[in-house]
């Protein structure tokens, strides 16, 4: 195999893995932050994607404009979940694994009713609309402009996700509801506030994926599970809670597929992954690219 | 309280065997339950929603807008009896069990795709319900031989030979395939290696995917390196379009690309643009110019769905509507007769004539379809075709 095939191989993989981070990114902070295994994740996305594709065919809008819109729509839609299901959850809840087993639940109802609604007001066909698709030419490899536009954006918004957690002081109020939510309470953060503001925050996130999802994918309203899969996939690789290690983990799981496709069979590609999933979950539990075992 | 004498009760029982006759009465002259399953969430829905559930629904508006179905010259309404399986092969047979077991609807109607169709047709031979079945593609299907079972799409074998004529009489020496790892794409997959067999043309590269793959590049890349005269894809909806935005996105132009469901769908057009879509072949066997019947049947579905059929299986979906339709006017509500009608008459249909060997459809012949100008047009075989062949598909 060339030089020339392998980079293509390689970023190609990072354009998959790129896609695979963002999606990942606002699971891991609800997953993270506050144990809720939010199974709709994808179905949040796949709202987004609606949405985008809705405006876009209807009014003609670049789904560019999309991006802020989809976030606080899906934000907004985030607070009033949380606030209708999750809040009770944490009062009625004696722990937080009884918390985390109950949230589950309430995800799952969450994954059926979005799935159906989505259903209901857009009915089940497949949807997608063409943009940006004419390919952009780097020597001698070439890559979709949209597919590219999704990757950047997808570094963009992790990156700016890191930087936020890392360098402000909201960020560190979050950093340190995920390291002792007790502590965080105990030195005055306002867990009340915070909670449903990065539930939120993680919805919007998917809202975002959605939009750009629907740039470079066709959409339905069954779209959304083999995202959360995978979502979930990226986050044990990444270790739950490190944003970083979402980033880190979801491009590793898009180069490893690529290659492994390119030798073997796309068929196997669920193997892989599966294969990658069980293995880290083995021997490295807290995740590949987390410091510390996170306790629980 | 008033005291109960003899004659009240004698005259209520009276009036109750009366009541319990009623339905019995009245089935002769109420609606005609016909019941199905479809897909209206899940991962089959673009397909089902696409190609068949518009058909039932315009069917039986347009059958109660003259008055109902008629059955024998006596028309009645027809009562559509649905439910939504979610793409899941169990609630399929569920529901159809329920249907023909418990309900003891009129007729059945089939559900979308090659699997569930291979799922519930031994159980519709067992209650005995004729069982058109639009949307299945599989020749083990013709070869366990069910009696009430019949197959409208043309099958892999045909469709597969018609594309390999198709090359063999443009120069093609080479092509490379990849297809889905479920039962339609293996079918085909394994009729594509029987027609090469002495065709002159040589596989290059083949591989199977999974259904729902988000990425094929690492694939098209090594085919493209390969760089073979033609494409084939054994595809469903999503992957046909994800093939097809990806060899766009990696610069790679066959002359010939060939995918198959969903190249038909007027989706593709939409998503890949006209210009994107030029040239593209697929599994396609009809247009509005192939019959008068066709052309009003395109129309009459813009109008009621609001939305175009696709150029493949929507047609075939109409055509078993069309079989039905004369079946009941003749022979009435009698299974039986209903399907030896089926089996043992030559149809007129949008598609041409239809008559059936078994369960296989051997009256209209294996076609393929190529976009050309923001038509879907069968362009082979030549004596079926609604426009020319374009023998090498513009770059991207």
């Amino acid at each position: 195999m060339s030089l020339i095939a392998w980079i293509e191989l390689i970023a190609s993989g990072l354009i998959t893995g790129g896609i695979y981070a963002l999606v990942a990114l606002g699971l891991n902070l609800q997953y993270g932050l506050m144990r809720i295994l939010n199974i709709a994740h994808g179905e949040f996305l796949m709202v987004g994607a609606f949405i985008t594709w809705m405006v876009q065919t209807q009014f003609g809008f670049s789904p560019l404009l999309m991006l802020p819109l989809s976030f606080f729509l899906l934000l907004a839609l985030g607070i009033a979940v949380h606030w209708l299901c999750f809040r009770r959850l944490t009062s009625t809840s004696p722990n937080l694994d009884i918390f985390e087993a109950r949230g589950l639940m309430v995800a799952f109802g969450l994954m059926f009713l979005v799935q159906n609604f989505v259903s209901y007001v857009w009915g089940g066909d497949l949807r997608g609309y063409d943009y940006l698709s004419e390919p952009v030419r780097f020597g001698e490899i070439q890559f979709a402009g949209n597919k590219l536009l999704v990757f950047g954006l997808s570094l963009l918004f992790s990156i700016v996700l890191i930087v936020l957690l890392r360098m402000t002081l909201l960020g560190k109020g979050v950093r340190a509801l995920m390291q002792s939510p007790v502590g965080a309470q105990l030195v005055g953060i306002d867990t009340q506030r915070l909670h449903p503001l990065m539930f939120g925050i993680g919805l919007g996130l998917s809202g975002i994926a959605g939009c750009l999802l629907s740039m470079a994918y066709t959409i339905s309203p069954s779209m959304g599970e083999p995202y959360t899969v995978t979502a979930l996939i990226v986050i044990t690789l990444g270790g739950f809670g490190s944003m970083g290690g979402a980033l880190a983990g979801g491009l590793l799981l898009g180069v490893i597929e690529a290659v492994g496709m390119h030798f073997t069979n796309p068929s196997l590609k669920a193997l892989l992954s599966y294969v990658v999933f069980i293995s880290v979950l083995l021997l490295r539990p807290e995740g590949l690219f987390a410091r510390k075992k996170r306790k629980a | 309280m008033s005291k109960v004498n003899r004659r009240a009760v004698i005259k209520s029982a009276v009036a109750l065997g009366a009541v319990a006759m009623l339905p019995r009465a009245k089935a002769q002259s109420g609606p005609v339950r016909v019941g199905y399953s479809m897909s209206r969430t899940g991962p089959w829905t673009g397909g089902a929603q696409t190609s068949q559930e518009p058909n039932y629904l315009m069917w039986a508006e347009q059958q109660n807008a003259l008055g109902g179905l008629s059955v024998k010259g006596v028309r009645r309404p027809i009562e559509l009896i649905s439910f939504d399986d979610r793409s899941d092969i169990e609630t399929v047979i569920r529901t159809y069990e329920k249907l023909m077991g418990s309900d003891k609807v009129d007729l059945v109607l089939p559900p979308w795709g090659s699997g569930a169709n291979f799922a519930v047709a031994p159980l519709a031979n067992r209650y005995g319900y004729p069982f058109l079945a639009p949307t299945a593609l599989s020749s083990r299907l013709v070869e366990l031989k069910l009696p009430y079972f019949f197959l409208l799409l043309q099958q892999p074998a045909p469709m597969v030979t018609a594309m390999i004529e198709m090359f063999k009489a443009n120069g093609v020496k080479t092509i490379a395939c990849i297809y889905v790892d479920d039962l339609f794409g293996l079918e085909n997959f394994s009729a594509l290696r029987a027609a090469l067999q002495g065709s002159g043309i040589t596989m290059i590269e083949d591989k199977s995917y999974p259904g729902g793959v988000k990425d094929l590049s690492p694939v098209l890349r090594s085919i493209k390196d390969k760089n073979p005269d033609a494409f084939v894809g054994f595809t469903y909806p999503p992957d046909t379009i994800l093939a097809s935005r990806q060899s766009k996105e990696i610069g790679f132009n066959p002359k010939f690309f060939y995918a198959s469901v969903g190249t038909a769908f007027p989706l593709y057009k939409n998503v890949m643009t006209p210009a994107g879509a030029e040239g593209v072949m697929g599994m396609g066997s009809w247009n509005s110019k192939t019959s008068a019947g066709a052309k009003a049947y395109f129309d009459a579905h813009v109008a009621s769905q609001k939305k175009e059929p696709d150029r493949w299986a929507s047609g075939a979906a109409w055509a078993g509507l069309e079989i039905i339709t004369a079946a009941v006017a003749k022979e009435g509500l009698d299974r039986k007769l209903i399907r030896d009608y089926v089996a043992g008459n030559t149809h007129k249909t949008i598609l041409g004539d239809i008559r059936f060997n078994g369960s296989e459809n051997v009256g209209t012949p294996g076609t393929v379809g190529q976009w050309q100008n923001g038509e879907f047009e069968v362009v082979w075989p030549q004596r079926l075709a609604t426009a020319k062949l374009n023998p090498s598909k513009p770059a991207w």
